[in-house]
């Protein structure tokens, strides 16, 4: 006798398999100096050629799964960075390029960086270097994808200062 | 241009003004101005072309950072802003100092008379608070939309903590709209998150059917404050900091900046040290160009031409990082030297890899010369005359393509660049495409250069020690970045840490070519227009609009949602 698998759960399960399979990216650059940027881009390029693994780099905020943040954030750039995220559809998950997007970095201090993505937007996965090697950044795209297969609902804390954008 | 012809013709016009004139370097020239005689003389040294306006660089002059009086002796003890007009014509370099009281600070815009200059002008009145008297009225340029009104970031009593108090209080200003109501008539807007850009910034694009009328630019989304941070960091931490104004061309900025300390502090780095810094800057151009041909390929809708040049910058990045163990981010500058040496077999490994490029670049060369598909979309498009190139002081491969004779590494040779002349890449023919070939040229004549340097690297030391404190000094720097001339002036007041750094980025200068080119293009032309410049959007930000016809200011979220509104509500009825 078949097994009965409830129809909302198979169609879960399916949608979830298709987004490890291929997760489309959309990339902000919140501040960054461009060297996270240019990596980012190396990584779409035959060398390094994502693509062979289903990951997409999108345009649009509208038909991506994960945000692909670099740079500190930039007093201007953070309502953007809130608007991006928020015109995401769910589930969304995020991955920060760059120390300077994980901490501030050597940014920490100046008068326009308000500090890491995550002073604004909740974040799941952090690849740290300055700027990290295309092989680290698919490595945390590979990350965030384990961390999803392992559970099919990622828990998520909240952003440290998750006061609503002006 | 030699020297002592710039620097003769320039004092043959000085003598008309009446003014008190210092040279307080060989190449340089200082003249004091008033606020009286600043626009006749600006206006004398334009018409007779004796050079272009480089940068504005303003300084707070402040009893608080300990300034004594000056090297002319002309700084008084008392506080008030100093602006610097720096003009350049091949080595030499004129500055107009222009002294202003610290209470409602104002001087008279030269924008009337050189309209690329408005973009420094707004820097200067937003990041000083000087009043710029004839500047048109506009929103802000590159500090944030919330940015307090009435705190100006540069000046020396602005703290962190005066920001935090300031920004608890103040209100974000209303963005004005008008709306065009004209059938066939639209505003494009374009940023900060667009697929062809890799780099935020919004345009906004009025455009009449598919030609476009006007062109407003808001950057400002990647403006960090590095100027400012500067200040209270010490002089090598600084030097980090600098690397990472522009991810791309790193090398080059802390280069420049590394230049201009030890001009100040009047240590040399040694030959080998020297030899080195050009080697890197010249693999570092490799590196830029190839990404910028690669990007201009895909702005054009020829992916395929896009991967192939990365694919091959592969080979350069992989050099780079043999050599200084990181791909973008290098830190091979020290202050008085460098901090990789070179070894035969990194050079052996230099040339295997220049031998595998170079071959690939003369194939890039005949693509963008001969296939026609890319060649409609650069050959006659975004002409820039020779005339307004040099007028507007463009920079870089941008001013080469219109044929304009100037390029730093040739007009003044810096570093070690007297050692390994440079042979600069002209094109006449002023569009897209000439800035298309003049840079695939100067790919081949920097793998030239690698290889000369490579074979004539001197031998001694990499580096010699460097004191914690710097006397007091200025110090200005030119240098050719990938993207062109790259300007900084460096000032000591003697302590840990500087006392200013004005960073002029190339691009900054550039946007006067976009600006004036794009009205008249077709929309579909404007990536190309833009790319052709292979904008830097964190080198230059800063930043402005500027406005052809009568749009004011920028669209906030509300207002595009009330434009939307009104416009489906009328079409509604």
């Amino acid at each position: 006798m078949a097994v009965q698998i409830p129809l909302r759960k198979l169609i879960d399960r399916a949608a979830l398999w298709s987004r490890i399979n291929s997760p489309w990216l959309v990339h902000f650059n919140s501040g960054s100096c461009n060297g996270c940027d240019i990596e980012i881009l190396a990584t779409l390029t035959p060398r390094y050629d994502v693509e062979r693994f289903g990951i997409k780099l999108w345009g649009s905020p509208r038909h991506a799964d994960v945000l692909v943040c670099t740079g500190p954030v930039t007093r201007q750039a953070r309502d953007r960075l809130i608007r991006v995220y928020e015109q995401m559809p769910a589930p969304k998950f995020v991955i920060v390029v760059g120390s300077c997007g994980t901490t501030g970095g050597v940014f920490q201090g100046c008068y326009n960086v308000l500090g890491g993505i995550n002073e604004v937007i909740p974040v799941d996965v952090f690849v740290p270097g300055c700027p990290p090697r295309p092989e680290s950044i698919i490595d945390g795209v590979v990350q965030l994808l384990t961390k999803l297969k392992n559970s099919a609902a990622p828990p998520k804390g909240p952003a440290r200062n998750q006061e609503k954008s002006a | 241009m030699s020297l002592v012809t710039s620097m003769e013709s320039i004092s043959e016009l000085a003598k008309s003004w009446d003014t008190h004139a210092v040279s307080p370097a060989e190449n340089r020239y200082d003249i004091v101005v008033t606020r009286g005689n600043l626009l006749t003389i600006v206006a004398e040294l334009l018409r007779t072309r004796w050079g272009f306006l480089t940068a504005i660089t303003a300084r707070d002059v402040s009893t608080a950072s300990g300034s004594a009086p000056g090297k002319e002796g002309e700084i008084p003890a008392d506080r008030h802003f100093e602006i610097y007009y720096h003009f350049c014509r091949g080595p030499a370099v004129l500055t107009l100092r222009l002294s202003l009281p610290h209470e409602k600070p104002s001087v008279p815009s030269i924008c009337g008379i050189l309209p690329s200059a408005s973009i420094q002008e707004r820097e200067l009145a937003e990041t000083f608070g000087i009043e710029v008297e004839g500047l048109p009225k506009a929103g802000r340029l590159f500090l944030s939309d919330d940015w307090p009104a009435g705190l100006y970031p540069l000046r020396k009593d602005t703290t962190p903590q005066s920001i935090r108090d300031f920004t608890a209080v103040a209100p974000p200003p209303p963005a004005t709209v008008e709306n065009d109501a004209t059938p066939g008539k639209f505003t494009v807007p374009i940023g900060p998150q667009h697929p062809a850009l890799k780099e935020p910034a919004h345009f906004e694009l009025n455009v009449d059917g598919e030609i476009v009328t006007g062109v407003s630019l808001r950057l400002g989304y990647v403006h960090r404050g590095i100027e400012k941070a500067a200040e209270g960091r010490p002089w090598v931490q600084n030097l980090y900091l600098m690397e990472r104004v522009c991810g791309i061309c790193s090398h080059i900025h802390s280069m420049a900046y590394a230049l201009g300390v030890e001009t100040v502090a009047g240590i040399a780095a040694p030959p080998r040290a020297q030899a080195i810094r050009v080697l890197i800057a010249e693999m570092e151009r490799i590196h830029s160009h190839l990404l910028w041909l690669g990007v201009a390929a895909h702005e054009a809708g020829f992916d395929t031409l896009f991967m192939y040049t990365w694919r091959d910058r592969e080979t350069i990045m992989d050099l780079l990082e043999q050599v200084t163990g990181n791909r973008v981010n290098y830190s091979v500058n020290l202050l008085g030297g460098v901090k990789y040496d070179v070894d035969p077999s990194r050079a052996d490994a230099i040339r295997r890899g220049l031998d595998r490029l170079e071959p690939r670049i003369n194939h890039y060369l005949g693509i963008v010369t001969t296939d026609e598909s890319f060649l409609r979309r650069t050959r006659g498009i975004g002409v820039f005359s020779t005339d307004q190139a040099d007028f507007l002081g463009v920079v870089g491969p941008t001013l080469r393509a219109s044929n304009v004779h100037r390029d730093v590494r040739v007009d003044a040779p810096y570093s070690a660049y007297r050692d390994f002349p440079v042979t600069p890449v002209y094109d006449d023919a002023c569009d897209l495409a000439a800035r298309v070939t003049v840079r695939v040229k100067e790919l081949q004549e920097s793998c030239r250069l690698v290889r000369a340097v490579l074979d004539a690297l001197p031998p001694g030391d990499r580096a010699v020690d460097f004191p914690r404190r710097v006397p007091e000094g200025e110090a200005i720097i030119r240098v050719e970045a990938p993207r062109g001339e790259l300007f900084y002036y460096v000032r000591s007041a003697g302590g840990i840490s500087p006392d200013r750094v004005k960073i002029r980025t190339p691009s900054l200068a550039n946007w006067a070519y976009v600006m004036s080119v794009a009205v008249g293009h077709k929309l579909a032309d404007i990536p190309m227009i833009v790319v052709g410049i292979d904008p830097c959007f964190s080198c230059n930000d800063r930043t402005f609009l500027i406005r052809q016809g009568d749009r004011k200011g920028i669209l906030g979220w509300d207002d595009l949602r009330r434009y939307a509104m009104q416009r489906y509500g009328r079409r509604a009825e």
